[in-house]
């Protein structure tokens, strides 16, 4: 039992540096993208390599996670620049799709549909993180991290601008705020977040395939920040412990086939979206309600 | 040989995407609603119709029923969803998020009563005969063809037309000259929804009857008509429906140079290019920015 409240926790504080890193985009640039999983797949798959080819350094294969995923969130920034709104959405939905197909195909660097097998426990400066506690507590420490970060750049005249945008960006521009410059570092910031998500992930769970990096991942991300309410510090957390404590809460309905759990719980988060959006659309720790 | 056979059912496949993707323009262009959950309606309408040949119902009755679920489920949202949310002037991302719960919400319901496997109906109008050496056509690739010319003809001449018609194009440019003349925008956007949701049902009944369907199929339909309104030039419904033929055609041909992997992948690299380099799509006058 200790096992398992330790791993829904390790992994409780993996999604909530993911959702933390989404809301940058989401909540505070208005940069509404559906590809998340994408980044937090690259930095698995570049976390994944460093253990299994150099040293299961954590540090290390967060830090190549955070390049890698940092470096290639360019292909969001690309048309965040070009196009907003819809359209924006829907470059962001044709990104992650591609992305699915890449990781299935790409079998050398991915291992395909496989994945990549036999990740070693990670360790920090030689000393081994094996101890499920211990790992926790790292995880706990980059999340914190993210935590911070956004904390200080969203008081600070980056993320006053980055808002500003969000709210109005003509007329961000027009007061003289360097637009493209802005929207680019939001998506590098919340790109090597999730980067980094992503190689402890895949140190936690010792194993990395294509399935968690689809299409329905982005949207649970998604779903954990608009359901816990984007552009608030707390919301993003709120929403990920609910998300993920919604399955662990399922099993323990008597009569409800394990088979069905999975849709339940889809039915469930789908609903509360669309039942959140007709009344309450600023989520559930959103302090404006019907903000425009 | 080879490419010519893909090219008839990339065809076949394109005709009934161009049907389904000129719903989803119909709907934005006369209410600018961008209608996320239109893949919820192709996968309902094509479930609906499963179930009626499973309980023992003549065809023609399934394809009734399968378009009264789509109408009635277009109006609904229309009512139910759309409608509250503009109401408080939700932003456009409220919607998609909303709609988005509704594609998650039907996906998983339809998951829980029929399964997450293919289900298919067996027609005799899919076995393959050989028109010229090497070259097999189904019965079905006329019958998608010839639905999707006759539907094109009747909505042309409709919104070209008709004074509904008229005013289903007129909503999106000025909806108080609309009043002045005495009809209601509200009544027109339910018109334009249960239009725009009938137009999936050609597209759903047949792709029961051809490939099958599965759970996940309206995500792919949604996919499908977004990309063929972008490429199209959103809110065009010439456009959406060239597009969508298209994307189906390329989504084809691809097989024949890549592993089928690719297929779907194929459609999202012409859709990125054209965000990138032409937003505004085929068509569209209209500016992303």
């Amino acid at each position: 039992m200790i096992a398992y409240l330790l791993n829904l926790a390790q992994l409780a504080a993996i999604f909530g540096l993911l959702s933390v890193s989404l809301n940058i985009l989401i909540g505070y640039g208005g940069i509404f993208s559906v590809a998340h999983a994408v980044f937090f797949g690259l930095g698995a798959y570049a976390g994944a390599h460093v253990a299994l080819d150099l040293a299961p350094d954590i540090l290390l294969a967060a830090l190549a996670a955070a390049l890698t995923a940092g470096v290639l969130s360019a292909l969001l920034a690309l048309p965040a620049l070009r196009v907003r709104g819809e359209y924006f959405v829907i470059a962001s939905l044709g990104l992650q799709m591609l992305a699915t197909t890449v990781f299935t195909e790409a079998s050398d660097i991915t291992g395909g549909l496989g994945g990549l097998v036999g990740i070693p426990p990670p360790t920090v400066f030689g000393v081994s993180l094996a101890d499920p506690l211990a790992f926790l507590l790292v995880c706990l420490g980059f999340l914190a991290l993210a935590l911070a970060v956004v904390r200080l750049l969203m008081r600070a005249s980056f993320g006053r601008a980055l808002m500003a945008l969000r709210d109005s960006e003509s007329a961000a521009e027009a007061l003289g705020k360097n637009v493209p410059l802005l929207k680019t570092l939001a998506v590098l910031l919340g790109g090597a977040f999730a980067g980094v998500a992503g190689a402890l992930f895949a140190f936690q769970e010792a194993f990395v395939n294509v399935e968690s990096f689809t299409l329905d991942q982005s949207v649970l991300i998604m779903a954990m920040v608009i359901i816990g309410g984007a552009g608030t510090l707390a919301g993003p957390l709120l929403g990920t412990v609910l998300l993920l404590a919604l399955p662990a809460a399922l099993t323990f309905i008597p009569g409800l086939p394990p088979t069905d759990i999975g849709a339940v719980q889809q039915l469930i988060y789908g609903l509360a979206m669309t039942v959140l959006m007709i009344f309450r659309p600023a989520g559930l720790a959103g302090r404006l309600a019907g903000r425009r | 040989m080879l490419l010519l056979q893909l090219l008839v059912s990339g065809i076949e496949t394109g005709a009934l995407y161009a049907l389904t993707a000129a719903g989803f323009a119909l709907i934005f262009g006369a209410t600018r609603i961008f209608h996320f959950a239109h893949g919820a309606t192709y996968a309902l309408a094509g479930y609906a119709f499963v179930l009626a040949s499973r309980l023992g119902l003549a065809w023609p009755l399934g394809g009734l029923l399968a378009l009264a679920v789509a109408v009635g489920f277009g109006l609904f949202l229309e009512a139910a969803v759309y409608r509250p949310i503009q109401r408080h002037h939700g932003a456009f991302f409220t919607v998609f998020v909303a709609a988005f719960g509704v594609v998650i919400v039907v996906q998983s319901l339809i998951e829980l009563s029929f399964g997450r496997a293919f289900v298919a109906i067996s027609t005799p109008l899919t076995r393959a005969h050989e028109i010229l050496p090497g070259l097999y056509i189904a019965q079905v690739f006329w019958v998608a063809l010839a639905i999707a010319i006759v539907i094109f003809a009747l909505l042309g001449s409709f919104l070209a037309r008709a004074r509904a018609g008229i005013g289903l194009r007129a909503l999106s440019e000025n909806p108080d000259l609309l009043r002045a003349f005495g009809l209601s925008a509200r009544r027109l956007s339910a018109l334009a929804f249960a239009l725009g949701s009938a137009l999936a049902v050609p597209g759903a009944v047949l792709g029961a009857a051809t490939t099958g369907l599965s759970p996940g199929v309206g995500a792919h339909v949604m996919l499908i008509s977004l990309a063929a309104s972008v490429v199209g030039g959103i809110g065009s419904l010439r456009g959406a429906a060239l597009a969508g033929l298209l994307l189906g055609v390329v989504e084809t041909l691809v097989v024949a140079f890549l592993d089928t992997q690719w297929s779907e992948a194929a459609g999202f690299v012409v859709l990125f290019v054209f965000i990138l380099f032409r937003p505004s799509g085929l068509f569209g006058a209209a500016v992303a920015r």
